[in-house]
């Protein structure tokens, strides 16, 4: 993909009336904050940040976005007002003030000309279509996994950042964590010779079933407006009753908000292996599932176009902490995980060292690093719109071949199954109006 | 543990979704079935639905509550058979249910309502307007 479109941005406007100035008004009073002496950033230089739907994982990322000293998070977007005002304390803890705006619907933020980007960490419903119409709103975006509900909306939001010239950076944070890195430079470096088999852990079945429910919950009384917004929260997701279990987080296992254990990890571990073998611009070309009968152990049996094996499984990892990735070749294998402890084939030992788990923590701070440099350079961000979605849809196609329990043939280049229907048709979903792609 | 929503006389949603085409359109028909039943059988004939389930899935447009869920099926069911009940629904909704099948038609990419969405661009619903303008952008070929 290439890099984004270069524009006109907020801090280059900001920049160039800065050094007017300074010329032409240098008697005036400056605070040296606005100037970026006494330690701060010049707010030209500074990303400046918007929330929308910032719950559990969204304030993990939303701290190491405060912890930069470039960026300033200006104001919150949520359905539920005990979020709002969380985050909003959140900041205010930060920046020793109350500044930081609240809004109960999204196009209020995206009117904020002043806001360069937006940290997207709603439920996995809401991350396609808020991600797109942040983009068409002129800002850059930074949206938690998993990125889509669908192969269809995987492919609009590519297409839609690559049309727009915005960045997008995924929350796939292992791009960025260290010691996946390594074992990274250890396939690069030929040291295993030829890739055969690459492997990836999924959520495991007994906590995330590969299966979601139909189910809805009996209706509860519904909260006001002002409270939780229940139309909002639903956004393009079909209409259920409310009940309270949805907005406390347990939403995930129905099948109109999530995809399983599949899409729970899948995102993270099968984004990696498409990095590492160079595919990051397409999927597998087949898609065999096992283990349909019960939760786990649950796998999907891929193959890419060039002959590589994928093998997505949620068990028969060496215990090396969650989100297990193996790397597979002729001349020896790399296994790692969120622990950071590295483990190779007896051939390759010595080669490569753990990552001591505290570094091996710091994949966020590090993947919210660079996306604030995308946002700055307008370069691409390690996990782009582009590989994020190939990664999603070869997720999406795992999770419709396990649905069927049948083996599918896929079509990367057109995102078509070939031959089953039945799978065709489960690429999309329609959404509830108004909202759109 | 929640409680599950039912229907008393199809069940809960593992036995709707299991039904074959027939028992699904026997819902829609039912007026004596839930909301619930209506819903998940929409979305059980989004993948197994032909011909046979356009029509019952048509009727269910105009109901503010399960237009959604007929789109959800309506979309999904290939064929000059769903593209013209979503067409003909153009004149018989309003408001939000309009932008849906709007919506829809867009996601099919049915050339054949090029003239219809092309007149939706002019009214005086904005959002309408709007979602019509979204739809021809679908349609037109890339340059």
């Amino acid at each position: 993909m290439p890099d984004t479109k270069s524009r006109v941005t907020r801090r280059q406007i900001l920049k160039s009336s800065l050094r007017g100035t300074a010329l032409t008004a240098a008697p005036l009073f400056i605070p040296a904050s606005a100037l970026g002496l006494g330690g701060t950033v010049a707010p030209s230089d500074r990303v400046t940040l918007g929330g929308l739907g910032i719950g559990n994982r969204g304030a993990t990322v939303l701290q190491a976005f405060l912890n930069q000293p470039d960026v300033q998070f200006l104001a919150i977007c949520d359905v539920r007002d005990e979020r709002r005002e969380a985050i909003k304390s959140m900041a205010g803890q930060k920046y020793g003030n109350r500044g930081c705006a609240m809004y109960s619907e999204q196009e209020e933020l995206w009117a904020r000309k002043d806001i360069d980007a937006v940290l997207i960490a709603t439920g996995d419903r809401w991350h396609t279509p808020l991600a797109i119409m942040t983009a068409k709103a002129g800002k850059d975006v930074y949206c938690e996994k998993p990125c889509s509900m669908t192969i269809a909306e995987s492919r609009a939001l590519a297409d839609t950042f690559q049309r727009l010239g915005r960045v997008y950076q995924a929350g796939t944070q292992r791009r960025n964590g260290p010691n996946f890195m390594r074992a990274f430079d250890l396939v690069r470096s030929g040291k295993l010779g030829k890739l055969t088999t690459l492997h990836a852990e999924l959520g495991p079945g007994e906590r995330w079933a590969p299966l979601t429910s139909h189910a809805w919950l009996a209706a509860e009384k519904e909260p006001s407006k002002q409270v939780v917004d229940w139309n909002r929260w639903l956004g393009p997701a079909p209409w259920r009753p409310y009940h309270p279990d949805y907005i406390q987080g347990r939403w995930r296992g129905y099948f109109d908000f999530h995809g399983g254990g599949i899409l729970e990890w899948g995102p993270h571990t099968v984004d990696l292996c498409q990095w590492v073998a160079g595919l990051d611009e397409t999927a597998p070309v087949e898609f065999d599932p096992q283990g349909m009968g019960g939760l786990t152990p649950y796998s999907i049996a891929c193959r890419y176009a060039n002959g590589l094996r994928l093998v997505m499984r949620d068990k028969g990892f060496l215990g090396l902490g969650s989100c297990h990735i193996r790397w597979e070749g002729d001349a020896g294998w790399v296994e790692t995980a969120d622990s950071g402890r590295i483990a190779v084939s007896g051939n390759l030992r010595g080669q490569v060292a753990d990552v001591a788990q505290e570094d091996a923590r710091k994949s966020t701070a590090n993947h919210v690093r660079n996306f604030v440099d995308s946002v700055k350079s307008r370069k691409q961000a390690s996990s782009n719109a582009l590989a994020a979605a190939q990664a999603h849809i070869a997720c999406h196609a795992a999770h419709i071949a396990f649905q069927l329990g049948r083996k599918l043939t896929f079509d990367p280049a057109a995102d078509l199954f070939v031959g089953d229907e039945e799978a065709n048709r489960m690429r999309s979903r329609a959404m509830r109006e108004p909202w759109r792609t | 543990m929640a409680t599950l929503t039912t229907d008393l006389k199809y069940g809960g949603a593992p036995e709707i979704v299991a039904l074959p085409q027939t028992k699904l359109i026997e819902i829609l028909h039912d007026r004596a079935a839930s909301m619930f039943a209506k819903a998940k059988a929409c979305q059980r004939l989004a993948v197994i639905g032909d011909g046979a389930a356009v029509e019952p899935l048509a009727s269910l447009l105009t109901d503010a509550q399960l237009s959604h869920y007929a789109r959800f099926g309506l979309e999904a069911i290939p064929g000059a058979q769903a593209a013209a009940v979503l067409e003909a629904a153009l004149s018989k909704t309003s408001g939000p249910l309009l932008v849906g099948v709007t919506n829809s038609i867009g996601v099919r990419k049915d050339r054949n309502a090029l003239g219809p969405l092309a007149r939706l661009r002019s009214h005086p619903d904005a959002e309408v307007a709007k979602a019509a303008e979204a739809a021809l952008a679908r349609l037109r070929p890339p340059l």
